[in-house]
Formats: structure tokens, sequence, C-alpha cells
């Protein structure tokens, strides 16, 4: 029997072709790069060679591309620096958003909160003189793609972070990856602002600067080889990956019963969220875990808060006995026939029917 | 009351299981997680819920 890619949880091991870059660049990375010095000089070269990869693949200019050391941070900055002061205008969001931008819109004058149905979609509002919309890409839980915000006539914050790949809308105004989202180093964002926003800092600044803290130029780099290979991996196995979902779903819904399956047919498909009934999340981890499945849960059970997932209780969904699998290029179908079929046993057990 | 998810839920399905059509059931239950799985379980299983006030919700059986 082969081994088994048993790891299905939304954190990934770090792009082996990234791995070597890192720790090549932990050895460079130790200078300043906005001095002249040589060891500056050349850490300041591979950042920019960082940077066109980057600009390159996200479809942005590379002189937009700024680095985030701590990604959530670039929440608040995309978000409060559009937003105007003195106007009466409203931060528009989905009420599937992530938690980061919930905590943003508590902390502003006046939010609005948009529902969504059953399959996680939302329509685009009109916006009044002074709107803001966070237009996340996708639902990071579910993978439930978001409509088109074209029509939207005010500024656009672009919440990247579920996955880098779509393409971004024409009108955007900031923009927030997370290199997480391309198997590369945790700890690093990035973050744009369009040169066609009107963003202004609302960090305390001395400079130009648009991000204040510093990050680590070793992630940053070997984050640029990440992408550039989680990229090519994509494209070789899109097809792959969306076959795997389907073998999921077939499975969920013909060998197992009582089974909510929140993501919709044409969500992204390495993002999979669906929930058991009767069944508590945190035995069915455990339990998974022990037989060498790492899978996630929104369930309140497992979460630190001990709150359901809001995506899930938003779009009407069964909260409890969720389980989130996340797909990747390295997976097989062996390894999906043996995690569902150790799905199937579980279920039966702690449903007290095996 | 002091059951938290899935506990509330299989609950009610265990005292549903066998009542006959339109038998209405009262739940209490104060997880927060109560009402949103008592909605998607009425979806799910085609019995019929609301919520009363916030930790007390009714069921009538399919």
């Amino acid at each position: 029997m082969g081994s088994v890619t048993g790891l299905f949880t939304s954190e990934n091991r770090l792009h082996p072709a990234a791995r070597e870059i890192l720790l090549d660049g932990i050895d460079k990375g130790w200078a300043d790069p906005a001095k002249l010095h040589r060891p500056s000089r050349e850490l300041a070269n591979l950042l920019t060679e960082s940077k066109v990869i980057f600009a390159r693949i996200l479809g942005l200019k590379e002189e937009t591309v700024t680095f985030v050391g701590e990604p959530t941070l670039g929440f608040f900055l995309g978000i409060n620096g559009l937003l105007q002061p003195m106007s009466d205008g409203r931060l528009i969001y989905p009420a599937t958003a992530r938690q980061e931008v919930i905590a943003v819109a508590q902390s502003t004058r006046r939010s609005l909160s948009l529902e969504v149905d059953l399959d996680g979609g939302w329509k685009i509002p009109q916006a009044l003189p002074g709107d803001l919309l966070v237009w996340p890409k996708a639902n990071s839980e579910t993978g439930a793609r978001s409509p088109s915000p074209e029509s939207f006539a005010g500024p656009i914050f672009v919440d990247a972070t579920p996955d880098p790949m779509i393409s971004l809308p024409t009108r955007w105004s900031t923009a927030l990856f997370d290199s997480r989202s391309w198997s590369g180093p945790a700890g690093l964002g990035i973050f744009a602002v369009n040169d066609q926003a009107s963003w202004r800092n609302p960090m305390p600044h001395l400079d130009h600067r648009v991000v204040p803290g510093g990050f680590n130029p070793a992630l940053a780099i070997a984050s640029a080889v990440a992408l550039e290979a989680d990229l090519i991996d994509r494209t070789k196995t899109i097809t792959k990956i969306s076959e795997l979902n389907s073998i999921i779903r077939n499975f969920l819904q013909s060998e197992i019963s009582d089974v909510d399956i929140a993501s919709p047919a044409d969500a992204l498909p390495h993002l999979l969220s669906f929930s058991f009934l009767y069944i508590d999340a945190q035995q069915l981890v455990d339990r998974m875990e022990r037989r060498g499945f790492s899978i996630d849960s929104g369930s309140a059970c497992i979460s630190a808060n001990l709150e359901a997932s809001h995506v899930l209780a938003a779009m009407g969904r069964l909260t409890h006995g969720n389980v989130r699998i996340h797909l990747y290029p390295e997976h097989t179908q062996s390894d999906i026939t043996s995690l569902l079929q150790a799905l199937k046993e579980e279920v039966a057990l702690l449903r007290g029917n095996s | 009351m002091g059951k938290l998810c899935p506990l509330p839920i299989i609950e009610i399905a265990l005292a549903v299981k066998d009542a006959l059509p339109g038998t209405i059931f009262r739940l209490e239950s104060d997880d927060p997680a109560t009402w949103a799985d008592l909605q998607a379980w009425g979806r799910m299983t085609g019995n019929h819920v609301r919520i009363i006030e916030r930790t007390t919700f009714e069921v009538i059986s399919k």
C-alpha cells in the first residue's frame, strides 16, 4: 500500500521549491535593503526580483507591491485607508466575510453586512457617496465565489487571501494577499494600493511608507519562488483537483446520510465544507487525526472562542459536525478514497450505527 | 439547558423521531449555535421550526 497524504488543513507545508531559497534568504536577508552597502544592494535586488514575480502573477503594478509582516494588519490598512474620515459612507461587506473584516467593521461609524443565501451568494449593492465595498475573491471556508463587483461605483478593498489566482476587478482600490494561500511561508502578506485609489495611510506614520512595520526579506524571497511554483502546480493539476472534488461530493451524497454540503457546486475546487448531522466535530476531528488525516472544522467546539463558524450560520448551513477539506496538488485519488472511507466509518461509529 | 452542540439537536431529533405528524415540541437551549442548527436541521429533515425567544424554540414534527 502506498503512502497516504493525509494533510487536508488550510495550512500547508512550505512548497519544496521555496524551502531552499528560504534558507539562502536567511543568509542574505540580514542587511538593510535601503542602504548602499554591497549586501544591502544584493538584498534589494533580490527583493526587486521578488516584486516583479508577485506583480506579474498577482496582476499588480510592481511599484504597488508592498510586504506586510503581519497579514491581518493588511485588512486594517486596506479598509481604513479607503474610508473617508468625515464621510457618512458605509463599510459594506458580505455576512460571510472574514472575521478580520467584521472586526474592522465593528470599529467603524457605519457598516452594512449583506445577507447571503444558502449557497453563500450575495448581491452587489448600489453605492451611496462615501461607501466602500469589501470584496472577497471567494469565501475562505466554503470556496463560494463572489459576484462581480464591477457595478459598484465606490472604492473596493479586495480580500485576495482565499485564492491569489482569481483576477482582480477592473476598479480595485486596495488588495491583500496571504503568502500561505500559495504554500509560501507564513508571516507575509502582499498589500497593494492601486495608484488610482484615494488611499490615506490610517496608521501613525513618519514617511511615505505604506506599511509601518518591518518584514522578513527571506520570507518575501521564498514566497515569490513558492508562488511561481504553485502556479505551475495548479495549472498542471486543476483538472485533477476538480475531479477529486467531484469524487468527494458524490461519495458524501451517496454513502453517508444527513450531510449538508455548504460549498456550492461552482465553488473553488480546492475547498470543500460540509457538515454531518448529529456529529460532534471535535470528536470527529480527533478520531480522524488518530487515523492519519488532518482536517479542519468550523464548528463551535473546535474554535478558539467556542463560537460556530459565522460563515455557516450566515448561509443557514448546519454548524455542528462541520468538516473543511483543503485539496492540494499533491493529493491523489487514493488519498481521497482513504479519507472518505475513514470519514464514513467514523461518522457511523459516532452516530452509534456502525 | 447547558448542553452544547450537537446535543440539543440530537435530543430533539430523538423526540421527534416517532412522533405523530403535527406534534408540537418545545426545546430549551442556551447554546448559541442552537437556532442556526435547528433551522438547518428543519431544512434537512422537513420538520417545522421556529424561535419563541432567545433560548426557547418550537418544533412541529412532519
